[in-house]
């Protein structure tokens, strides 16, 4: 189960990691093409298509889809000065009260949004750019995003009750 | 409830979450939802939905992910190591020594960036493992890296001044420029005060050996490739091949070739570098849609327009208008994040602001510096996440280091306030 | 009861003084029973979803640019459809024959609309003069919806792509050479600090449009719902000569710093309206049903 968890938190890790690889070539084959128009004359130059929209998607299912694994490698910032200072049962409740609060969070926020991804269906919303992008593709990446990270929250929870300790990794351990 | 409890609440909520222990973003959506739930008439977990979505996936926002991947690939390259190196023999007997080379670093990256959480991160990532290896005092490394990333948003471009003249209708061409004299005084004020730190205290400088001229032409030939960087980016962005968001990435293509070319650089550098830009930028994306859903949900609560509208109220002359609002933002500044203070309170203030007479350009650039201000005071200021999420080191001691830098952004406040013309001098030249 | 409504622009532009107008006027009407809190410049909601929220009800109201709906239908795009209504006479004629279709499909989504204000037409803005539509060959032109890419690819000018607030920049650097747009945003954004020329070729008289949520509109007092349309009425009629007035202030603001302004030649306008001909043919291949009864009752 450990196995498990631990690697589909790097998979959708590795999915936002290729999806900000995408912007970056996405916009590196934009700026080729400025070139080429550039030099070459109009004719070789050209526009990709609402490639800004696409850019801007793309960010939202990286940003999203790497909550999971920021979190379980300690990269989501918190204020740690005070609760360093705790032990034992102290540090335990702390930590899972935090958990706990951001359960509710995440999950209040993965239920709205889920309900978003089915507004866009059931009207047919799309970009309002060159390319119509449905709007519910990105959402959903979106919404699993959040989905991941409410499990990446309860599998923390439960690992921190069994072994009686905060188990997250400091970001300080670089 | 009156409007001052209100905000009392949220503030107690806010710093009790974040003194547990919450994460930043987690603990501003809870007080968000507090704010909409309980003091206005908003269907809360909608609006949530709405702006997580909504402020996720703009454009001008795709850059910041580009821009910290390239400071990583820097970073495990040897092309940081080179650059210090390149210019340790130029500036090692001035007065704080490579402290300068952070002031400078942002100047220069913040001519290609728009945003500060970019500039901190990008030239954070090369300058504090190399500077603290060096044994420069840990303040101060933190304190010039937090203070001069921000001049990220007041040098064009600028993410800020955009928002702003969009929603005030100035011309963003003017206010870049008028952004420019106020950022070259920012970078001298530092630079003297780096300078100011060294003299009293030369102790906590690290010696750096003496060069011949020869020395430092020979070692100047290591600034070559993030000369050409630099200059490939910048270059792009003002012949027109790159907006600014694209130079982000021609930023990261030109990384990575001059890194894999210098030979210690491989494939598997590369995915770490890449996963760690995944991770810092989820970090900054999280904590930014949820400053803007923190934002939006002071707009429904009317706290922000309130108190602005009450300032209006005084009737002040000109002077104590400028002080009184200088106070204003540096408060809302703390809890707010200073892009969301200025889209949140322009209508209310501009119209004060013009009727006492001040200059609709001057006030950008004045709001820039008051919002560059937010960026390093606790507990919400994006520099701050970015330096703890660099470095693992807690926001509030970076702000404690950063805090004389605060006191000179506050110094040029006064500085534009007392001589405009450093604000209204270039963009005059303009034309009318 | 308080409204919070949503708005695009900024303070300082027509529309958002309009806005004002109108809460105040509904305020007024209805003795207090009815405030409309304005949150302008997009400080409450991006552009791109004041229309959703409004339609969850997440705000009762809210301001929007019509034609950003075009890829929903294209019915929503015809005020945006080059040379096709080209005055205010044929802007009015056409939110006209627009409006069924577009209360219908606005209907189906639960939003009803209040009222609409036209921005000033649509005018030419470039470096140099240009005298026929071959002078635009090989330009870079601002391009940011698909009706302006088909635009410039029959102009033989190459469709860039650049967001609003970057245009200043843009220009400076030689990305683009050439926009159309209004002389509102021209003025609004000096224009005159990075081109030189403008002809007002009026190729289109684009709108905003206000819609309200119709449960929530339904909801109100009978008096409070007939105070809103009052206003709303005024607000139309209102918002219309702000915007005339706004195109020769505008205009002569630009002539004022430097720009030069000049009448399109006869040639100019036949083959721009020519590239329009051929761009509403298209339009007609891939439209809805709405779109095209919209279209035969404008062309009447
Ligand atoms: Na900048
Ligand atoms: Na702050």
């Amino acid at each position: 189960m450990r196995r498990f968890l631990d690697a589909i938190y790097r998979v959708s890790g590795g999915i936002a990691a290729a999806l900000i690889l995408g912007i970056c070539l996405l916009i590196s084959a934009q700026i080729l093409l400025n070139l080429g128009a550039r030099i070459l004359g109009p004719g070789w130059g050209g526009t990709i298509p609402s490639y800004a929209d696409f850019a801007g998607f793309m960010l939202a299912g990286a940003s999203f889809l790497a909550l999971a694994y920021t979190l379980r490698m300690g990269g989501h910032i918190r204020v740690s000065l005070l609760t360093q200072k705790l032990t034992g049962r102290a540090a335990l409740t702390a930590e899972v009260l935090c958990l706990l609060i951001a359960l509710g969070v995440t999950g209040t926020a993965g239920w709205f949004l889920v309900s978003l991804v089915q507004e866009s269906v059931h009207y047919g919303d799309t970009s309002s750019g060159i390319v119509p992008i449905p709007l519910w593709i990105p959402q959903t990446g979106v919404a699993i995003g959040m989905g991941l990270l409410i499990l990446a929250l309860l599998d923390t929870l439960v690992e921190t009750i069994r072994t009686g300790g905060p188990v997250l990794p400091d970001s300080a351990e670089e | 409830m009156s409007d001052p409890i209100v905000a009392l609440v949220l503030l107690a909520v806010l710093i009790g979450l974040l003194a547990l222990g919450v994460w930043v973003a987690i603990a501003l959506i809870v007080v968000a939802l507090v704010a909409i739930v309980f003091f206005s008439n908003a269907p809360a977990g909608l609006v949530m939905a709405t702006t997580l979505w909504g402020h996720s996936h703009s454009w001008a926002l795709a850059a910041l992910p580009l821009f910290i991947l390239m400071g990583e690939i820097l970073l495990r390259s040897r092309l940081s190591q080179d650059m210090f190196s390149g210019i340790a023999p130029w500036i090692g007997r001035f007065p704080g020594r490579l402290l300068h080379v952070n002031i400078l670093g942002c100047a220069i990256f913040a001519a290609v960036s728009g945003s500060s959480a970019a500039t901190a991160a990008t030239i954070g990532r090369m300058s504090v493992p190399e500077l603290k290896e060096r044994g420069y005092p840990e303040s101060m490394i933190l304190g010039t890296l937090a203070g001069s990333a921000t001049l990220g948003l007041l040098i064009p471009p600028s993410i800020i001044l955009i928002v702003y003249g969009v929603a005030t209708e100035q011309s963003i061409a003017r206010l870049f420029v008028a952004g420019i004299l106020p950022g070259a005084m920012l970078v001298l004020l530092f630079g003297l005060y780096v300078a100011g730190y060294a003299w009293t205290r030369p102790e906590r400088i690290p010696e750096e050996p003496a060069h011949s001229w020869g020395e430092k032409f020979y070692a100047a030939r290591r600034l070559i490739p993030v000369g050409l960087l630099i200059a490939g980016v910048i270059g792009s962005i003002y012949t027109g091949i790159a907006s600014p968001t694209d130079a982000a990435a021609l930023g990261v293509v030109l990384a990575t070739i001059l890194a894999f070319a210098s030979g210690s650089f491989g494939w598997k550098d590369f995915m770490e570098a890449l996963m760690a830009a995944t991770k810092t930028s989820c970090m900054i994306a999280f904590i930014l849609v949820a400053a803007a859903f923190l934002s939006i949900s002071m707009g429904f609560t009317g706290l922000p327009r309130n108190l602005a509208a009450w300032i209006g109220s005084l009737e002040l002359s000109q002077g104590a208008l400028l002080a009184a609002l200088t106070l204003f933002f540096v408060v809302l500044g703390c809890f707010l994040d200073g892009i969301s203070v200025v889209v949140l309170t322009t209508s209310i203030i501009m119209p004060m602001v013009q009727a006492a007479g001040i200059d609709p350009l001057w006030f950008g650039i004045y709001l820039v510096i008051v919002v560059e201000m937010s960026q390093i005071t606790p507990p919400v200021g994006f520099n701050l996440f970015v330096i703890q999420g660099l470095t693992g080191i807690d926001i509030l001691r970076v702000a404690k280091a950063a805090l004389p830098f605060f006191f000179l952004l506050v110094l040029g406040v006064v500085l534009i306030t007392l001589f405009p013309g450093i604000v209204t001098w270039l963009p005059s030249l303009m034309g009318r | 009861e308080t409204w919070d409504m949503p708005t695009p622009y900024g303070d300082t532009t027509f529309h958002t003084q309009n806005i004002r107008d109108f809460a105040d006027d509904v305020k007024e009407a209805t003795g207090g029973a009815l405030e409309i809190t304005v949150h302008s410049a997009g400080s409450l909601f991006p552009h791109a979803e004041i229309k959703n929220a409004v339609r969850s009800r997440q705000v009762p109201i809210g301001e929007f640019f019509l034609s950003t709906l075009a890829n929903e239908d294209l019915a929503f795009g015809m005020d945006s459809q080059p040379f096709l209504a080209t005055s205010y006479e044929d802007a009015a004629k056409l939110w006209e024959a627009q409006k069924p279709a577009i209360e219908k499909l606005l209907g189906e989504q639960g939003l009803k609309p209040l009222y609409t204000v036209p921005w000033p037409a649509q005018g030419l803005y470039t470096k140099k003069e240009i005298k026929t539509v071959e002078d635009l060959n090989g330009l870079r032109f601002r391009a940011y919806n698909a009706a302006l890419e088909e635009f410039a690819t029959l102009a033989g000018a190459a469709p860039v792509q650049v967001e609003a607030p970057d245009i200043p920049q843009a220009f400076s650097t030689g990305q683009v050479e050439a926009m159309i747009t209004s002389p509102s945003t021209g003025a609004n954004s000096k224009a005159w600090d990075f081109l030189s020329h403008y002809t007002p070729i009026n190729a289109w008289v684009p709108k905003n449009i206000v819609v309200v949520n119709s449960r929530v509109f339904d909801g109100l007092d009978e008096s409070v719902q007939q105070a809103v349309l009052d206003a709303a009425a005024k607000a139309e009629a209102r918002g219309l000569e702000m915007s005339k007035a706004e195109t020769e202030a505008k205009v002569a603001e630009l002539e004022e710093n430097g720009i030069t302004v000049y009448e399109p030649s006869e040639e100019l306008v036949a083959g721009l309206k020519e590239i329009g001909d051929k761009m509403l043919e298209n339009w007609k291949s891939t439209a809805s049903d709405d779109a095209k009864g919209a279209l035969d009752a404008f062309q009447q």
